[in-house]
């Protein structure tokens, strides 16, 4: 996916944070760059997008939401390169808005209106992808593989993709949304062992934590429950948001399931980068909120 | 010029793996294998026939319309909820490159046999949301001489949720419903939604109540009903516009309705969401000891606490743009705004 | 016992009309009992509009001018008196749904819109998208919910009871439990839809649709009224019978033998694909018989010529159907297609209100046979069939059952229905329910389907006789008593076989072409003998005898059916 105005052999990406990296967790900006730079992957922060409302605007006003949300595609395609962003539910916010955009053009038009105002315009053409496909598709499997020095042989890993790359099946058409592969091919790549579990396809609850924390902190226990019972060493997710509930809340959580364990997690990233031999400090596991005391 | 048409009929001999469950002869649920050949065309629910008809007689389930409008005959397939009639094999079996195939009832209902499940919570759940239309009467002729008026575009507002069958997909995809078993789950709350907003009722203020009553505030917009509704009818969206007409209508004194608040009041005013004082914004006083609780977890990193997260670059341009929509739904509002 | 002043059975629209009716002022109690949910009821399938002379669309419609595009639809058939309520009540009954909250499309001025239709001289039928049916049942439930009418789900009725003048209720089987009930009711109104099953697979309506209300009441001794008539759809989907609209046609589809040809050229050359309903049917099914037909006794319906954008863009829905249902893009290959069984003119013989020769009993919508349909329905007046007719049988029932006292029940009411679930449930045999179910479906397709004639109608009686022998000796193999669906298809058939039987009879003695019925040996119609209805009732050795009624003619005299 590289564009034709870098001819330096990296795949370039229009990078869109979100707002989930704040507090502790900004620390993934320069985990992302670090980890990404191993696969010959460059991020450029685009610099004038606003948050996503996490579809949160929406239960105030639908358009806001449209148009914001065309404003950062807007961004990005004034940037000439595939928007990516790390997080899930920016993904599928993101990619609802261009497929409502795309399907209505008399709102596509509305929308452009709006826009105006600001003296940008949202052409349709941004091409909006995931940590999943950025290295399972355009990294691509092989060349993930030649990068690995840090083979993470015998570790079993329970896989947790989270909701918002999956629901609906129509806002991607990288796999398929009801038996996806891409993070357990990647996985499989660095090495371990997938182990299947019940709550796979559960939803950690991330998005009730303000409005219904009582049933946020089910959900996620109920999912680490499901893992911890097949005595899997760690989770690995590839949503930030769902790595904040199963790692930050997991003691709360936990606790209000009536069970008794720490399960370490690990987003993603942090697992493609120690497989690429970066260091746990480099990685600043320390940071997490159950320790990741195990070998890696 | 004719030539004869012979169609191209894929077969693959198939394991049909099928929870089975007897009340009163079997304890819990197991599993029956049945091998038959699979063509290109049938249909889950023509499987669980052929079954029934050459195989096993007892084989329960339930079906009707075969034409996905009535909605018995949902259940899952390799854990997603479908409606059978209306969902082929064979592709299934190609996406998961197995010849085996996985048919369990649906979830978050009791079992009453084999694939039937009871459905009566989810009517119950319904009737409570007074899921009919109470006539108002500025809009509603009294006498049969005469229709009520309506533009197509009220009727747009909410013909979407009309397509609803009662088939409960969404409550057996629904994440929340699984965690909270009181929750009223998607299809209620949408035909909640869908006569709110019929300028012909008279009653949404009482149905706000039952939502809210059965947890308007606790969908987590997991997206998953979205994904299994067989007539596209997105319940999670009328959820969330459920949850803005509740707002608009002064209800804001819930978690849910200030973190909403909160988003699109920060989004405007920095670009981003000020998270390290939405507990005390969202749970008021007693949100504090979170604060402080992740302050000093900052701490311990080395990393200086904030209570204000930097503006964006892109503030002033999003600002532009809401102020814009304001104008845009005020307008259409007669006068209303949205903040 | 279970007691109700009004007892409906069936939820589709007539039945959940009539139980709003008689629950409306709240002082009866009413209940409905269906053997699935209410909203699972075939009125849902229902798509295409539902007729009323509200002149919203063409200001000079009138309701006399769809009364007579009703009685030239039914071949003269029609009872007129009836036709003329129907159509005279039509405004107030649709008004009536959108007051409910009904979601009809609507015009510019936010009146109900309306569209033409096929035999319709002027555009009224009123709809929502293509869901009109789904949308009014819908309505219709709610407002159950709303006025407190009881709902009993997933019972399934055996018998009628009545003392010989008067209703005494029913008796139902309770199929969560496997439990049988003896309901007691003032009146019962019977409203549980068609009989297209007899044709099983062969035809667009649901399972279901096996005639349950028709063969209790013709066993309990009540006329069913022109049975024979069954109308066809030439294009269903080879596999579930599922309709492929006119649309598709419409657009330029081509009908393709198993050759290949276009063999429209043979039947219709000038309109080809777009000739009449009945006229494409008999095509196809001559190709068929003739062995032109495809590797499965199919025909195609090719749309591939008209490109895939066309396609995507004019007939998305179609594709849709045809890729879900039939596992079949419509942009790559021909459709399978065959004749379908469609909709039932004939049912319970009734007045204008639905009444039946018993006091207190009750028949609606399609179960029922007043006469609005004749010897065929036209398009959009089967709707509105179910709703003036559920309503007027819903407000009779309610007069009748304030005026009266419950009926008196003898002690053993039950047993009969106890010794008829017995003899299927105990013991074993060698029949095979599908077997039987597929031979009635061949019998009736092949000898009493779109072609008859003398010799295969003889044949089909005497074969459903020795189908019905066959019957008898059938055990249900499942022995639980919770949710045995296996024991509800067995009941089902039986009522099937004895309509079966019925219709066969009718088209055998029905010496002439009439609307739906088409004879090869007698291919005109016949006013001078034929303009009667047949009226069947239950022999003493189980088979039927039929009467002919005449017609009620008040102003329309019977001219050629040309359009």
């Amino acid at each position: 996916m590289a564009d034709k105005q870098y001819d330096d052999g990296y795949m370039h990406y229009a990078f869109y944070s979100g707002c989930c990296f704040q507090g502790a967790d900004a620390r993934f900006f320069e985990i992302l760059e670090k980890v990404f730079d191993k696969v010959d992957v460059k991020i450029h922060l685009i610099d004038d997008a606003v948050c996503c409302g996490a579809g949160v605007i929406e239960e105030r006003s639908e358009l806001t939401s449209l148009a914001i949300n065309a404003r950062n595609m807007a961004s990005a395609e004034r940037m000439g390169l595939p928007f990516y962003t790390p997080c899930s539910t920016c993904f599928n916010v993101i990619s609802n808005v261009q497929k409502r955009l795309g399907e209505d053009k008399k709102l596509f038009k509305q929308v452009n209106e709006i826009l105006a105002e600001d003296d940008m315009e949202y052409k349709g053409e941004c091409k909006i992808t995931h940590t999943l496909w950025m290295l399972a598709q355009d990294v691509g499997l092989e060349k993930l593989k030649e990068r690995i020095t840090n083979p993470l042989n015998g570790l079993r890993v329970a896989s947790y993709y989270g909701c918002h790359t999956r629901n609906p099946g129509d806002i991607q058409n990288y796999e398929s949304s009801d038996n996806p592969t891409s993070l357990e091919d990647i996985l499989k790549v660095l090495g371990v062992e997938i182990v299947d579990y019940d709550t796979r396809n559960d939803c950690c609850g991330y998005h009730l934590v303000w409005p219904n924390n009582k049933l946020s902190l089910k959900m996620t226990g109920d999912v680490l429950k499901g893992a911890q019972k097949k005595d899997v060493d760690l989770m690995v997710t590839s949503c930030p948001l769902c790595f904040k509930n199963l790692d930050g809340l997991q003691n709360k959580a936990v606790a209000a399931t009536g069970g008794d364990f720490q399960l370490p997690v690990l987003f993603l990233p942090e697992l493609v980068g120690l497989a690429c031999g970066m260091s746990p400090k480099e990685m600043k596991l320390e940071w997490h909120g159950v320790p990741v005391n195990v070998r890696l | 010029m004719t030539e004869k048409i012979t169609p191209v009929r894929e077969k693959i001999l198939s394991n049909i793996r099928i929870q089975r469950f007897t009340p009163g002869k079997d304890r819990s649920p197991y599993f029956d294998n049945f091998k038959m050949e699979v063509e290109t065309g049938m249909t889950i629910l023509e499987v669980l026939r052929h079954i029934k008809n050459t195989q096993d007689s007892s084989l329960t389930f339930r079906a009707f319309c075969r034409s996905s409008i009535c909605g018995s005959c949902a259940l899952r397939v390799n854990n997603k909820t479908v409606l059978a009639c209306s969902t082929q094999l064979m592709p299934i079996l190609k996406d998961f490159g197995k010849a085996t195939v996985t048919i369990t009832p649906m979830a978050n209902l009791p079992i009453i046999r084999d694939l039937v499940v009871d459905i009566d919570p989810v009517i119950e759940k319904l009737a409570k949301m007074h899921p009919y239309l109470v006539e108002n009467k500025d809009r509603v002729p009294e006498t049969l001489e005469k229709e009520s008026l309506m533009s197509q575009e009220e009727l747009e507002a909410f013909g979407l949720m009309t397509d609803c069958i009662l088939c409960g997909s969404c409550y057996s995809a629904c994440s929340a419903v699984k965690a909270d078993s009181n929750y009223a789950g998607p299809l209620t709350i949408a035909k909640a939604y869908r006569f709110s907003v019929d300028p012909r009722d008279d009653f949404r203020g009482m149905r706000f109540q039952a939502a809210m009553d059965q947890g308007l505030w606790s969908c987590v917009q997991c997206r998953k009903c979205i994904k299994v509704c067989p007539k596209d009818t997105r319940p999670a969206d009328s959820i969330r516009d459920m949850r803005r007409i509740s707002i608009d209508a002064g209800i804001h004194d819930s978690p849910g309705s200030r973190r909403a608040k909160a988003y699109t009041d920060d989004v405007e005013r920095i670009g981003q969401v000020n998270k390290p004082m939405l507990p005390v914004i969202v749970h008021g006083t007693k949100g504090w000891a979170a604060i402080e609780a992740a302050e000093a977890g900052l701490k311990k990193h080395g990393m200086e606490p904030t209570r204000q997260v930097c503006s964006l670059p892109g503030q002033s341009g999003a600002a532009k743009i809401y102020a814009k929509v304001r104008e845009i739904e005020g307008k259409k509002k007669g006068g209303k705004t949205n903040g | 016992m279970l007691t109700y002043d009004v007892l409906i059975v069936g939820s589709g629209g007539a039945g959940l009309y009539a139980a709003l009716k008689s629950r409306m002022e709240e002082d009866l109690r009413v209940a409905v009992l269906t053997k699935v949910y209410p909203t699972r009821s075939h009125t849902s399938a229902a798509q295409g509009g539902v007729n009323a002379a509200l002149a919203n669309k063409d200001p000079t419609d009138t309701w006399e001018q769809h009364w007579f595009d009703t009685v030239k639809g039914s071949d003269y058939l029609a009872d007129q008196d009836a036709a003329e309520l129907l159509c005279r009540e039509a405004p107030e009954v649709i008004r009536e749904m959108e007051h409910w909250g009904c979601p009809f499309d609507r015009t510019t001025e936010g009146k109900i819109a309306q569209r033409p239709f096929g035999g319709a001289s002027k555009p009224r039928a009123c709809h929502a998208a293509d869901k009109i049916g789904h949308v009014m049942l819908h309505t219709l439930y709610e407002q159950g919910l709303r006025h407190g009418v009881d709902y009993f789900n997933e019972w399934l009725t055996i018998s009628l009871l009545h003392d010989g003048k008067r209703c005494q209720g029913v008796n139902a089987l309770d199929t969560r439990t496997g439990k049988l009930h003896t309901i007691q009711a003032k009146a019962v109104i019977l409203a549980t839809g068609g009989y297209g099953r007899i044709y099983w697979n062969r035809t667009s309506n649901a399972y279901g649709n096996t005639g349950d209300g028709l063969a209790i009441a013709y066993r309990a001794g009540l006329p069913l009224k022109d049975m024979e008539f069954v109308q066809f759809h030439p294009t269903g989907l080879r596999r579930t019978g599922i309709l492929m609209s006119e649309g598709a046609r419409g657009e330029g589809g081509f009908l393709l033998n198993g050759l290949g040809e276009r063999f429209m050229t043979r039947y219709a050359p000038e309109k080809m694909e777009l000739g009449p309903r009945d006229l494409v049917s008999r095509a196809i099914e001559t190709e068929v018989r003739q062995g032109r037909g495809g590797p499965e006794g199919e025909v195609f319906l090719d749309l591939t010529h008209l490109g895939k954008e066309k396609i995507a863009e004019r007939l998305p829905q179609i594709r849709q159907l045809c890729i879900d249902f039939e596992g079949v893009d419509p942009i790559e290959e021909p459709i399978p297609i065959k004749p379908t069984a469609h909709y039932s003119m004939g049912g319970i013989h009734t007045d204008i209100n639905g009444l039946t020769s018993i006091e207190g009993v009750y028949a609606a919508g399609e179960s029922g046979c007043v006469s609005v349909h004749g010897a065929n329905r036209l398009g959009g007046n089967s709707l509105l069939d179910i709703l003036v007719f559920g309503r007027r049988a819903g407000n009779h029932a309610l007069e009748y059952a304030r005026s009266v006292e419950l009926p008196s029940m003898p002690k053993d009411i039950l047993a009969s229905a106890e010794t008829r679930i017995k003899s299927l449930m105990e013991g074993e045999s060698e029949e095979k329910l599908a077997d039987i179910r597929r031979d009635m479906a061949n019998i009736m397709a092949n000898k009493a389907g779109i072609y008859r004639n003398a010799a295969d109608l003889t044949e089909a009686v005497e074969d459903l006789v020795e189908l019905k022998a066959r019957y008898k000796r059938l055990k249900v193999k499942d022995k639980c008593k919770v949710f045995n669906t296996e024991l509800v298809a067995a009941l089902e058939l039986e009522n099937m076989l004895d309509l079966a039987e019925v219709v066969a009879k009718g088209a055998l003695e029905r010496t002439e072409s009439r609307g739906a019925h088409s004879r090869e040996d007698f291919p005109e119609r016949d006013d001078k003998s034929w303009l009667v209805h047949t009226v069947a009732t239950r022999g003493s050795d189980e088979r039927p005898v039929l009467h002919f009624d005449p017609v009620t003619i008040t102003r329309f005299q019977p001219e050629a059916r040309t359009y």
